[in-house]
């Protein structure tokens, strides 16, 4: 396996400081796996350059090295995206995180790539404006790697994920150039639109270093509810129903009984009722009297749907806390059980009852352990399924639950991951959606950016064929690392 | 779901660790951006998840327990941030005093550091004779111009020996009174914790808690001849130290009075005595009296913010005081994190009046002190407070409150060396200036 040699250290200690090489076994082993836990591999190095020039140098000597490069933003993605499939180096964005301008007039930020996204809101609050997408993750995750997987979050529902947000990115490529792309003013914009195929590309084309994101104006206006249901099935009619009767909340989340439990033991406590089997937790923003009457429109669909009970609340510090909880409910699963494999789907919304019972079904048939929590405005499931990696063969059935999960949303017409990307997770069932041919485009695009094979390889696409891939048995394209 | 007690069991690499607790992480992240060596840094391996995952690999002997893994547990300073927005619970704080703790007993520093530590914390810290001998050095090198002199051989030490405030008057540093009773209709009585360095650098914090308290009707009982809580020990992995103080503690204060509160005005101390329970677990004698113990501590912004103490002390708050606005609260971590208190001491500060009080950004994030830690690692004590300082230039504060010993000499050096104009105060000197402003 190729690595470093001592000069070449030398030169990349010079080049971003002490603190941004480490290549000691301890330090490379915390960057072995991102929130996906389900594999492991080791980085040879791990460097963490603190401007756009410094990562191009250090680009160039990773590559006269023969290091391939895997990007890392604060590693809280979901799919195994930001650790590497075997060596090579890891190229952080962690200490990249200024923001570089809030431009109030025109509405853009220019931020490095490791501002981690909440501080990008916060930085332009005062301004009465903000940035949009809202991973769960926004209080560690960062923009560049929102840019890497096209996050999206609660409120992806009316604002869109990552990629309507973008403006301009600025790439490093694998000669160690520097290529800017976009900017604040696109409009009309001529040429290929390279930023596209970039925003969602899982690190795969170049490391992107700086981004210039689109800021809105802060709603005059938001409310915040929660409709509490005895039925799960109910609870996915009424959101089915809310969006046919062209109700435009900004977000529509569902968190069932198991999440709710262990949100409420936890510091993030929301307040979230001990007796519903079903929350539905949505929010409402624009001007105040349209908020008023769209948030009466809601709750009598969630009542003619079975809710037993509604609340609204316009109070920032309670809204906060409702928020927070959600926000924080992957986390609170570690209450339950050591791991927790977080399924990513889209199916159509009319059919997420039904997904939620193959969801249900699946899991009791191998005695797991599922809750779920979802942006049900999005038709976009996270069945979350508790296990410990030590059990073997528990892991075993829950890739095979994830599997079947994925193929019903794929069946209905949905999709393999709303925002969590393909990383290593689900590579293999690209299969089930894309044939080789597809594959093969998608191959010649990362070819045209990265001939040599040099960023995040053996990610997205399948390194074998869907035809052979087909023929394997299920779980068997996933090692399994105790 | 987590082990019970403090003591490993030493020999084999895998008992480094409190494995049971290291698996409730579940590696989602939020934890990164609370911690001051990410902040620091930005490499996960200085983040809280980055260290629990160090400390499982280790466990399952997939990591060789190195000098870079002790390292690693070293840098981070137990501010227990991550604690406060853990969606999983996972108790770091306990997690990092039980690596420490067998770090220390089964790879012990070398002698110098031994030696160090020996008198540090069996010398110094439990013997008021020990800081006062300690304290009576600082104040002749101060006096002689010796700091002045050496300063400049001891580096970055040096200088912040320079910045450390003058040794106070003996009128200062004279013990509380076995009582001090109750001003106008006595509701109750307390016990506090005059504590180990508290009396000999902050004995006006010390005296300004009890006149404070007592002002609002409670007589307040001081434990003659305790010095030590242990809560020192604790996070510097010194377990059998810190379980032998707390036993002395609890012996101590439960003679003076077995069932009154235990006011505490030293937030690093409070967070440690509420865990005595735990600390004692595997004591069949004390276990249950530590965790009695431990549910009657409160921080002294707890205690009165009680209804019937905010009620009786409200009206004896006048402006006046002398104190110059705008003030700003930084939160030491040991209470908002270690304790859950975080509007108390704001909501006493503002019924002062002629008073604005300021946020600051980042309040409730580490000053760098962290107990021993900035004598310990000097420059990374201080590369964590210069945010810290920003923000306070930043907020226009002319006033900072906080309400610990350690947070309140690093404030005290930092301000000092960046030439600052702005003098520390501990929660208690504010309401006891308000309350003597008004006779």
């Amino acid at each position: 396996m190729p690595s470093l040699n001592r000069a070449q250290l030398r030169e990349l200690t010079r080049i971003v400081g002490d603190r941004g090489v480490r290549s000691d076994a301890g330090a490379r082993s915390a960057y072995e796996s991102d929130g996906f836990m389900l594999e492991r591999a080791t980085p040879e190095v791990v460097v963490l350059p603190r401007t756009t020039e410094e990562a191009a140098a250090a680009v160039r000597i990773l590559r006269d090295a023969g290091l391939v490069i895997v990007p890392r933003g604060a590693g809280t993605g979901l799919s195994g995206g930001a650790r590497p499939i075997a060596g090579g180096a890891i190229l952080g964005t962690a200490r990249m995180r200024d923001v570089l301008e809030v431009n109030e007039t025109d509405r853009y930020a220019r931020v490095q790539a490791g501002v981690v996204n909440v501080h990008l809101t916060s930085a332009c609050a005062s301004a009465g404006l903000f940035y949009a997408p809202d991973p769960s993750s926004q209080t560690a995750c960062t923009i560049g790697g929102n840019v890497g997987n096209n996050s999206g979050g609660p409120h992806g529902f009316r604002y869109g994920s990552t990629t309507r947000h973008v403006l301009g990115l600025t790439l490093v490529d694998s000669e160690g150039e520097i290529t800017r792309i976009g900017g604040p003013f696109p409009d009309p914009r001529f040429g290929y639109d390279l930023l596209g195929p970039l925003v969602g590309s899982e690190g795969m084309l170049g490391l992107v270093t700086e981004v210039t994101v689109r800021l809105l104006p802060q709603p005059r206006c938001v409310e915040t509810l929660l409709c509490l249901f005895e039925d799960l099935d109910a609870c996915c009619d009424a959101v089915s129903e809310m969006i046919a009767r062209r109700l435009e909340p900004s977000a529509i989340e569902i968190l069932d009984r198991l999440t709710i439990e262990a949100v409420e033991a936890s510091v993030l406590r929301a307040g979230y009722p001990s007796n519903a089997e079903a929350v539905l937790l949505i929010e409402v923003d624009g001007g105040a009297d349209e908020v008023a009457s769209t948030s009466e429109d809601l709750i009598a669909v969630a009542t003619e749907f079975g809710a037993f009970d509604s609340r609204r609340t316009t109070d920032p510090v309670e809204r906060k806390k409702l928020w927070t909880g959600r926000k924080g409910a992957f986390g609170a699963m570690g209450r339950i059980a050591p791991d927790l494999y977080v399924a990513d789907v889209v199916a159509p919304r009319t059919r997420l009852r039904e997904i939620v019972r193959v969801a249900a079904a699946a899991c009791e048939e191998r005695g797991l352990r599922l809750a779920n929590v979802f942006h049900a405005g999005d038709g976009n499931l996270h069945p979350n399924i508790s296990y410990d990696r030590r059990n073997a063969d528990e892991v075993r059935r829950v890739l095979e639950a994830g599997e079947i999960i994925m193929q019903a949303c794929v069946d209905a017409g949905g999709s393999l991951t709303g925002e969590h990307g393909v990383g290593v997770e689900k590579q293999k069932e690209m299969c089930m959606f894309f044939n080789d041919e597809d594959l093969d485009a998608m191959k010649a695009l990362k070819s045209a950016f990265d001939p040599v094979g040099f960023w995040n390889p053996g990610k997205m696409i399948p390194v074998r064929g869907c035809r052979e891939i087909h023929t394997k048995p299920l779980g068997d394209s996933v090692g399994v690392t105790p | 779901m987590s082990t019970e007690g403090h003591r490993p069991h030493p020999s084999t690499k895998t008992s480094l660790i409190d494995h049971a607790r290291s698996l409730d992480c579940i590696h989602c992240g939020l934890c990164l951006t609370t911690c001051p060596t990410y902040q620091l840094t930005g490499s996960e391996t200085s983040s809280p998840r980055g260290r629990i995952h160090l400390m499982r690999a280790v466990a399952e002997d997939r990591l060789e327990p190195d000098a870079g893994f002790a390292e690693e547990m070293d840098f981070c300073l137990v501010c227990r941030h991550c604690e406060s927005v853990c969606p999983a619970g996972v108790e770091f704080g306990a997690m990092m005093e039980f690596t420490r703790s067998s770090l220390r007993e089964q790879q012990p520093p070398g002698p110098l550091a031994r030696f160090a530590r020996w008198v540090g914390f069996r010398r110094i810290l439990p013997s008021r004779f020990g800081l006062k001998a300690a304290v009576l050095g600082l104040q002749l090198g101060q006096t002689l111009g010796l700091i002045r002199l050496a300063a400049p051989l001891l580096g970055l030490r040096g200088s912040v020996m320079r910045h450390l405030p003058k040794v106070p008057p003996r009128s200062e540093r004279r013990p509380l009174p076995a009582v001090t009773p109750a001003q106008g209709e006595k509701r109750d009585r307390v016990l506090v914790l005059e504590g180990c360095v508290m009396p000999e650098l902050f004995g006006r914090v010390n005296h300004a808690v009890a006149r404070t308290l007592s002002a609002t009707g409670l007589d307040v009982l001081s434990v003659p001849k305790h010095v030590c809580c242990g809560a020192l020990h604790a996070h510097n992995g010194e377990m059998k130290d810190a379980e032998e103080l707390a036993r002395e503690t609890i012996r101590r204060f439960d003679a003076v009075d077995p069932s009154a509160r235990i006011v505490v005005d030293s937030a690093g101390c409070g967070a440690h005595m509420r865990e005595y329970g735990r600390l004692l677990a595997n004591d069949p004698e004390y276990a249950a009296r530590a965790a009695a113990f431990g549910a009657r501590v409160v921080d002294y912004s707890e205690e009165l913010s009680l209804p019937a103490a905010r009620a009786r002390l409200r009206p004896l708050l006048r402006a006046g005081h002398g104190i110059e606005g705008p003030i700003t609260w930084d939160d030491p971590c040991h209470l908002c994190h270690g304790q859950g208190v975080v509007d108390q001491p704001r909501q006493l500060l503002d019924l002062v009046p002629g008073l604005e009080r300021r946020e600051m950004t980042a309040a409730n994030s580490c000053c760098g002190s962290a107990g021993i830690y900035s004598v310990l690692r000097p420059k990374d004590s201080l590369d964590v407070l210069a945010p810290k300082l920003e923000h306070l230039a930043k907020s226009g504060a002319k006033t900072l409150v906080t309400a610990n010993p350690g947070c309140h000499q690093q404030w005290l050096v930092g301000i000092g060396r960046e030439g600052m104009d702005v003098p520390v105060l501990h929660l208690a000197e504010v309401l006891d200036r308000a309350i003597s402003a008004g006779e």
